[in-house]
């Protein structure tokens, strides 16, 4: 589809196959969004102040550098959106940018792992959103379209999705089915749960001491009680705000492009996973959600790297263990997670990990290699043989004392890492060789998904 | 019993032997801690005889017993060193306190990495590292000649595009 009319085009009648498109006008004040906004609120209070104690005259001063700034801000988003240019070119997309220096990336469309449409709070406010398009490889190649509005930036993402897939271009946005939607009591009761759990200790320290210094008629003490415990109960209530506004209605549908996530309270996130760019998948209880039986479901996603924040990585925040163990099986081409044999560690393993080695768990059947571990907490790590990277069998000088050895199995950078940890080291050769064998079968076959996708009812 | 289990565990793959790395290896770091070991420890037995004078002699005792374990303890970490190239992988192993095994699909192989710092160089040595798109792959081979490494590069390169498999 064409974009909008309401954008300033550069080429006057796009081609079949090429389209060229700028940004919208209105970029360079969303995108200087932060900077002005401190910038208003500040002069916005010395107003409010100077009314307050009398109507003197404004500082003209103060005014003028700040206007200054925010000239400059907008004049720098201006020259931005006036030197850069896009261009899709059948299986290519060029950006052209640089006042002075004149750049031209260009992207192979059939490399896009994926294309995500996010609206940070400046650009919501007119309605506008950010493109982000990441390639194989490294996340900090991300190519990022600011700004768009809305609904040019969704058919845009669902043109290079079409194209990246080699399914036509100016594909229409395609019809998606709702497998989940995270309820709000459930979220906030979820997020509560985990981010205080133990973090209760420290809040705990504050109140302590508070007593103490009452009962010595230590003031200084009581003081320092009640300074930490505000102190830890601000930081906890900002980690918790901050999670419960990335995660509101965490929504997962499904469509032909992959799974569709989309989350957020003040900015939203869109993103979408196509289908084979999963490499592995965990779900995990914490040990403060266990008498609910909720568990999250999170992914390694090719093209995302480390140091991505936890919540590109998160396929569900919070639900039930059975929709989260049917939805992985699903994912991974319809299996029961429960139908594959697992076995533990040697007794000996006791040695070198006392309590947890009776948690370890791991096994394979012909499609998956799944681990378990965590006693307080609990993990299943789940990878398709065919998305099995690198093999590694480690043993630490404790662990060769007792004959025991690890089989990792190496993904793409993620929160999910596979192991089996601390078997006897010959089985665990054995288990390593094997492994490797059904991943070289696997990378020769490929896996298709018939069923439809489980859904919460 | 531990041990053998040990050497089963970390054996080559069946019918095959470790190809071996050069014993330079094992020579360039003996030379380098003796270079640099002797001065600190005769270094720190003089400055410390000044405080207690029982220091030096002690001081001296630890360095040179440390030193002799170093000088084993090099000798078995390059004896560790081996690898095998297989019909559609590769193996490699090293490590005698930590010992690691790491098989690498040549499908999966993004990347060969030869690198020599300044003293490897001086003693004719590279060491050759295998890249997959996991980052904690960590499959290395230290102490190879410079035509041994850059025959092995290019054997890699040439099966890992041959067998080059998507993500």
């Amino acid at each position: 589809m064409p974009p909008d009319s309401d954008q300033k085009t550069g080429d006057s009648s796009p081609a079949l196959a090429d389209e060229t498109f700028r940004l919208h006008p209105l970029t360079p004040i969303a995108l200087g969004g932060r900077v002005l906004g401190i910038l208003i609120v500040i002069t916005a209070l010395g107003f409010a102040e100077r009314g307050a104690s009398g109507g003197a005259s404004p500082n003209w001063i103060q005014v003028a550098i700040f206007g200054g700034l925010a000239l400059l801000v907008v004049v720098r988003g201006i020259i931005t959106v006036a030197v850069t240019s896009y261009h899709l070119l059948g299986g290519e997309l060029r950006i052209d940018s640089g006042l002075l220096q004149k750049q031209s990336k260009r992207i192979r469309l059939d490399r896009v792992q994926s294309v995500d449409v996010l609206e940070p709070l400046s650009a919501r406010i007119f309605g506008l959103a950010e493109v982000k398009v990441t390639t194989a490889g490294s996340e900090r190649a991300a190519v990022r379209l600011r700004y768009l509005t809305l609904p040019v930036a969704q058919s845009l993402r669902a043109d290079l999705l079409g194209r990246s897939t080699g399914a036509g271009e100016g594909a229409v946005e395609a019809p998606e089915r709702l497998l989940i939607t995270v309820p709000h009591g459930r979220l906030v009761g979820s997020v509560l749960l985990e981010m205080v759990s133990w973090r209760l200790l420290l809040l705990a320290l504050g109140p302590a001491l508070t007593v103490i210094g009452q009962q010595n008629g230590h003031k200084a003490t009581t003081g320092i009680g009640i300074a930490i415990f505000v102190w830890f109960a601000v930081l906890i209530a900002h980690a918790i705000w901050q999670r419960v506004n990335s995660l509101w209605e965490f929504t997962v549908t499904e469509s032909p492009d992959g799974l569709r996530v989309r989350h957020g309270l003040l900015s939203t996130t869109r993103q979408t996973v196509p289908p084979g760019k999963v490499q592995a998948i965990l779900i995990h209880q914490p040990m403060s959600w266990r008498p609910f039986g909720w568990v999250q479901v999170r992914m390694n996603v090719a093209g995302y790297g480390r140091a991505d924040s936890s919540k590109r990585t998160t396929l569900i925040p919070v639900t039930d263990r059975a929709f989260a163990e049917s939805l992985v099986g699903w994912m991974l081409g319809g299996i029961d997670l429960h139908d594959i044999p697992l076995t533990r560690p040697p007794r000996r393993a006791a040695f070198r990990a006392p309590l947890w080695w009776r948690a370890e768990w791991a096994g394979a059947d012909d499609r998956v290699f799944v681990a378990r571990h965590g006693l307080l907490s609990r993990t299943i790590d789940v990878v398709p043989h065919q998305r099995t990277q690198s093999l590694r069998l480690s043993a630490g000088p404790w662990e060769r004392a007792f004959g025991l050895a690890s089989v990792h199995l190496d993904s793409t950078p993620g929160p999910v890492r596979t192991r089996a940890a601390h078997r006897d080291a010959s089985e665990a050769r054995q288990m390593l060789d094997r492994q490797i064998d059904r991943a070289r079968m696997a990378r020769q076959i490929g896996t298709q998904q018939s069923a439809p996708a489980p859904q919460v009812s | 019993m531990a041990s053998r289990v040990m050497n089963v565990a970390f054996a080559p793959p069946p019918d095959q032997t470790w190809t071996r790395v050069s014993p330079l290896l094992a020579r360039m770091r003996r030379t380098v801690v003796i270079a640099l070991g002797i001065p600190v420890v005769a270094g720190v037995a003089v400055g410390l005889s000044f405080a207690w004078d029982t220091a030096g002699p002690i001081v001296g005792i630890i360095g040179a017993l440390l030193l002799v374990w170093a000088w084993f303890a090099i000798g078995r970490n390059f004896r560790s060193w081996g690898y095998v190239e297989r019909a559609d992988d590769m193996v490699v192993t090293h490590g005698a306190m930590f010992k690691k095994l790491t098989v690498v699909p040549y499908g999966r192989m993004q990347l060969v990495d030869v690198k020599a710092g300044p003293i490897a160089r001086s003693f004719g040595l590279v060491s050759v590292k295998l890249h997959t798109a996991a980052a904690t792959t960590d499959a290395q081979v230290r102490g190879l000649t410079a035509d041994h490494a850059g025959a092995l590069r290019d054997r890699l390169t040439a099966l890992g595009e041959a067998h080059a498999a998507g993500l």
